[in-house]
């Protein structure tokens, strides 16, 4: 069995000392393969930030261990393999679009060494991606010299989603990061996003609190619970793709919403009757 | 809005309003001048002061200027390097910290006579008052702002594990920047101070516009005192505007 891209067993993550303790994830077992997209849902506080932390090496786990495509998150930091798109675009505000969006390829200049290290990636054509394109791609070939603050909240998303990609990670980790946006700049921020993606070979874990989100997007969507955080369930999404806005009307669609939200109810309601 | 400054200025609800202030100014002026010829001197004398002997202002203005920028460019490379040093190592944050917090609440211009007294009449003295004084704001504003970069912003970065110099480069020294503006425009005004603060109580020494307010003094020409103020006073202004231009060539990206 080749290794998963992504990789938790029996992790456990406690914020805080003693009494003030909470347990924001206990007990979490997630494997996920290459290529695929998975979402992360559930209410707040089920700690599917704090998982997603996690696999970016930005905090580490207190029990378990987190695997990104058989190494640790920091090695695979080191290789660049991560992507990450935090809920904020956290553009370099001093630097137009199209240095934010190059700036990844001066930094950490050792990664394709490290990366050459660790078995089983999938081989890469040499040189960095076409930035321009990549820009022109999702709208914003306008937009290169521009600062981050001369754009719309979508546009400034759309290219920390660039400046992700541009780094061809094989794991791009997303937090919430359409939550801010109105829902016709979500939708076709979503598009963007299923496009760049179809167009590689991109594992990616995706934090999101929208059902209808989660549905579309992803291969498989896995329903988290809080108090403490922890998986339910994973539910595979059997819609075939390319998923258009078309999919919002199919009937499939809607039934797969309702049996998420099901489970959601279901996850709100358990800490109780524990 | 800063662009449409100049073209403002021909409208005389701009001016106007300045204007009208100092010709009250000018006129209450000219009647203390009047009225206590020992307090102050009639304007045409002070401007007679000035216009008669230009080159010999001009000369001890360049002293004073010269003292002024090099005890603030001290102040800043070693502020900086300290600040650098101070959000990368906590414990340099917490060796420096208290020093520099003593040394801002002493009343540093009183160290001047003493330093006078070890470095004699040469310009040491002055640039070391200076260079103190303008030491604090900018070790204090340039902490901050190199730590006061988003953390999602830094965490984009982490994940792609950028070295600390990296991350130092492209996202601390950058966002430092409004504040260590925010600084140079408080010690601007500061440095002047400094340097003069020191020629004062270093009478007798080689120039500079506190010698000449100094001996003048001494010596009851208060036109030539007040001659000295007046371009100090402008001194002030160039440098604010140096800073400000410098600032908005730098910060365009930024909103204020």
């Amino acid at each position: 069995m080749p290794t998963a891209a992504i990789a938790l067993s029996s992790v456990r993550k406690v914020y805080g000392d003693g009494p003030a303790a909470t347990v924001a994830l206990d007990g979490v077992d997630l494997a996920i393969a290459a290529g695929r997209f998975v979402s992360l849902i559930g209410p707040s506080g089920c700690g599917k930030s704090t998982l997603l932390r996690l696999v970016a090496g930005l905090e580490p786990a207190d029990r378990g261990t987190v695997a990104v495509h058989g190494v640790t998150p920091d090695e695979a930091c080191a290789a660049k393999l991560i992507g990450f798109v935090p809920q904020a675009p956290a553009l370099l505000p001093w630097l137009s679009v199209l240095r934010n969006v190059t700036l990844p390829q001066k930094i950490n200049r050792g990664a394709a060494r490290q990366r050459a290290r660790i078995e089983g990636l999938a081989a890469r054509d040499s040189g960095p991606p076409d930035m321009r394109e990549l820009l022109r791609k999702v709208g914003l070939g306008d937009a290169l010299e521009k600062l981050p603050s001369q754009l719309s909240g979508g546009m400034r998303q759309r290219a920390a989603i660039v400046r992700a990609f541009g780094l061809r990670p094989d794991v791009l980790l997303m937090d919430e990061p359409f939550s801010a946006l109105d829902e016709f700049t979500r939708e076709s921020l979503q598009d963007q996003l299923l496009e760049l993606w179809g167009e590689g070979s991109t594992t990616v874990l995706f934090v999101t609190h929208n059902i209808a989100e989660a549905v579309r997007l992803s291969d498989t969507v896995v329903v988290m619970a809080a108090g403490p955080g922890r998986i339910v369930e994973s539910v595979d999404i059997g819609l075939p793709r390319p998923r258009g806005q078309q999919v919002f009307a199919e009937r499939g669609f809607h039934e797969y919403e309702d049996l998420i939200r099901e489970k959601l109810r279901g996850a709100w309601r358990s800490p109780d009757a524990a | 809005m800063p662009r449409s400054l100049p073209l403002a200025w021909i409208r005389p609800a701009f001016w106007l309003p300045l204007a009208v202030l100092l010709a009250i100014f000018g006129g209450l002026w000219q009647w203390g001048a009047h009225a206590m010829p020992y307090f102050l001197p009639p304007l045409p004398s002070v401007f007679s002061a000035l216009s008669g002997h230009l080159s010999y202002y001009a000369h001890n203005a360049g002293i004073t200027l010269g003292e002024a920028v090099i005890g603030l460019g001290l102040a800043f490379v070693v502020a900086f390097a300290l600040a650098v040093l101070m959000s990368e190592a906590p414990v340099a944050r917490r060796a420096v910290l208290p020093v520099a917090v003593v040394l801002n609440v002493t009343p540093l211009v009183a160290i001047a006579p003493p330093l006078v007294v070890a470095f004699g009449f040469g310009p040491a003295p002055k640039i070391i008052i200076t260079s103190l004084i303008c030491f604090f704001p900018i070790l204090i504003n340039t902490t901050a702002g190199l730590r006061s970069v988003p953390v999602p912003m830094l965490q984009v970065y982490q994940t792609m594990k950028a070295s600390r110099l990296e991350l130092l480069v492209h996202l601390r020294v950058p966002s430092a920047l409004p504040y260590l503006f925010a600084a140079l425009r408080i010690v601007a005004p500061l440095s002047i101070i400094g340097a003069v603060v020191a020629e004062l109580s270093a009478s007798g020494s080689v120039g500079g516009l506190g010698s000449v307010i100094s001996v003048a003094s001494s010596m009851n020409e208060l036109a030539v005192v007040y001659a000295a103020i007046f371009v100090l006073a402008v001194m002030g202004v160039l440098l604010m505007l140096v800073i400000t231009l410098a600032e908005r060539q730098a910060l365009r990206w930024h909103e204020s």
